[in-house]
């Protein structure tokens, strides 16, 4: 196996371009799966080096994360957090601060894993990834990024460069929830809501649940339940008890699909009444 | 393929050929022959292959030593800057009795040397998520959380409660063996 450092996005593009190869970010993922042989790539193209892909970015109107953000970088972000309260949480209560000083953005979204943190979050918050390859570059929404479990739109030879985020307007609230049994496990379910608020009505909406399916689910019809309604309490019950019906959940080790279902209803209930109780700037 | 590399770890810089699926744990326990950084579950989960890397800590099980190059690796070998002195974090571990069988220790030690160096006053809450990912099979962490809130005080300056209990680790028997392998119970 070789092992390449790239230090510009140039060469990282034609090294990915190579059969066999493979794109190593923090590792947490990707050193495992090697270790146990479920991945035997000929040649590894780290991104550590490469300078465009990495920190965050403030645009005037957009943010951009570089695919090699790590997530304590997110975490410790002066603003980012108060731009975008459901990621600063997702990435607050991702794995520990060991895995936090070296998993990236990029690795957790090309690893399209059913129970990753930052996707329900980034959805909701309608972010864009931006995809590069020596030929060409394209965006794609992120709700249109994930086929499946552990697959993605990502084409042989491309690389995850920057995840856009438009900047919130000042009616804009995110709440990110998740449910594990201990502090440092995977989601049995995560919830995530992004919305505009209109003098106390849903103006627009997006509500995305995950580990309860292949991928991460936007609940339209939660969505279509809320939009152009004041939160209260009978409309959130009601949320909480239709939540669930609209996930796919499997039953394993951690959880049965039954608990999950249950789970979905909750969280969304209660990350609604808190992202419209929070003030975004 | 082998490649040689250059590592920096604890100040010193050493020439190693590596294949580059080695983990850095492998090769400063296996090559460098620095023991003080355990491996525990080898998946990320236990903490006991905490190293800092340029300052930040991670565990060293799951980054190849490839990816340590042009970096700074401090192992526990390296967190008491005087040789014949602890650090304070490693001080009031002792003191407080935080270390039994001692696997977790350094892994333990170098975590919360991190956190305090980024928070020099943390809360109850805060050393609890800040260790969160280090596991301890033996103590039941209270004593651990006491070390960190000792050392927080020691570092800041103030006399931890009982000065006195905190005294007699720093370049007493344990000074020479950092590693913890020299206060069990
Ligand atoms: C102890 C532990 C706890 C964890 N806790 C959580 C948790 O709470 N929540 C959670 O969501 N995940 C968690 N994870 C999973 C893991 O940390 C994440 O998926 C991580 O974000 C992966 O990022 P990485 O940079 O380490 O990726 P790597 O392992 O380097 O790469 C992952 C995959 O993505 C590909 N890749 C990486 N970057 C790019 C890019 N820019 N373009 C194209 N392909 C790319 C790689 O080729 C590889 O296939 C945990 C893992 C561990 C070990
Ligand atoms: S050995 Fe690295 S985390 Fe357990
Ligand atoms: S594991 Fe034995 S002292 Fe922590």
């Amino acid at each position: 196996m070789q092992y390449h450092r790239p230090t510009t996005l140039a060469e990282a593009l034609r090294l990915v371009a190579e059969p066999g190869a493979r794109v190593l970010a923090g590792g947490t993922d990707l050193v495992l799966r090697m270790r146990d042989g479920r991945e035997r790539p000929d040649a590894l193209v780290s991104l550590g080096r490469v300078a465009e892909l990495a920190g965050v970015t403030l645009g005037a109107g957009s943010v951009r994360l570089g695919a090699r953000t790590t997530l304590a970088e997110l975490v410790e972000h002066e603003e980012l957090g108060r731009l975008f309260p459901a990621l600063l949480e997702a990435a607050r209560v991702f794995g520990s601060m060991l895995v936090r000083n070296l998993a990236t953005v990029g690795g957790n979204l090309c690893n399209a894993s059913p129970c990753s943190d930052l996707a329900p979050p980034l959805i909701a918050l309608g972010a864009r990834v931006e995809l590069a390859s020596r030929e060409a570059r394209r965006e794609l929404p992120l709700g249109d990024f994930f086929v499946g479990p552990r697959e993605t739109r990502l084409a042989p030879g491309e690389l995850l460069t920057a995840v856009v985020l438009d900047r919130p307007g000042p009616r804009d609230r995110s709440a990110f929830l998740k449910h594990t049994r201990v502090t440092v496990d995977l989601a049995l379910v995560n919830v995530a809501v992004a919305l505009e608020l209109d003098r106390g009505k849903v103006a627009r909406v997006r509500a995305v649940a995950g580990a309860v399916g292949p991928t991460p689910l936007r609940l339209l019809g939660i969505e279509a339940l809320v939009a152009g309604q004041a939160l209260g309490p009978e409309l959130l019950a009601e949320v909480g008890r239709r939540a669930g019906d609209e996930v796919k959940p499997i039953s394993d080790v951690r959880a049965s699909a039954e608990y999950r279902r249950m789970l979905t209803g909750v969280l969304c209930k209660r990350a609604l009444a808190t992202a419209a109780a929070a003030e975004v700037s | 393929m082998k490649q040689t590399i250059r590592l920096r770890v604890n100040g010193d810089t050493y020439e190693v050929a590596v294949p580059p699926w080695r983990t850095l744990n492998e090769v400063l326990r296996e090559d460098l022959r620095l023991t003080g950084t355990k491996r525990g579950c080898g998946d990320g989960d236990c903490g006991a292959c905490t190293v800092l890397l340029d300052g930040r800590s991670v565990t060293s099980c799951l980054m190849l030593a490839v990816e340590a190059v042009g970096h700074e690796v401090t192992t526990v070998e390296g967190l008491a800057t005087a040789r014949d002195a602890l650090h304070p974090v490693q001080a009031e571990f002792i003191a407080a009795g935080a270390i039994q069988c001692g696997y977790c220790t350094p892994g333990m030690e170098l975590s919360a040397a991190y956190l305090l160096s980024r928070n020099p006053s943390p809360t109850d809450d805060e050393i609890r998520r800040g260790l969160s990912g280090n596991l301890c099979r033996c103590t039941g962490y209270q004593k651990i959380f006491e070390a960190v809130r000792r050392a927080s005080d020691r570092l800041k300056g103030a006399a931890p409660p009982d000065a006195a209990a905190g005294d007699p680790a720093a370049g007493g028997p344990a000074g020479g063996d950092p590693s913890g392998g020299g206060a069990r119970p």
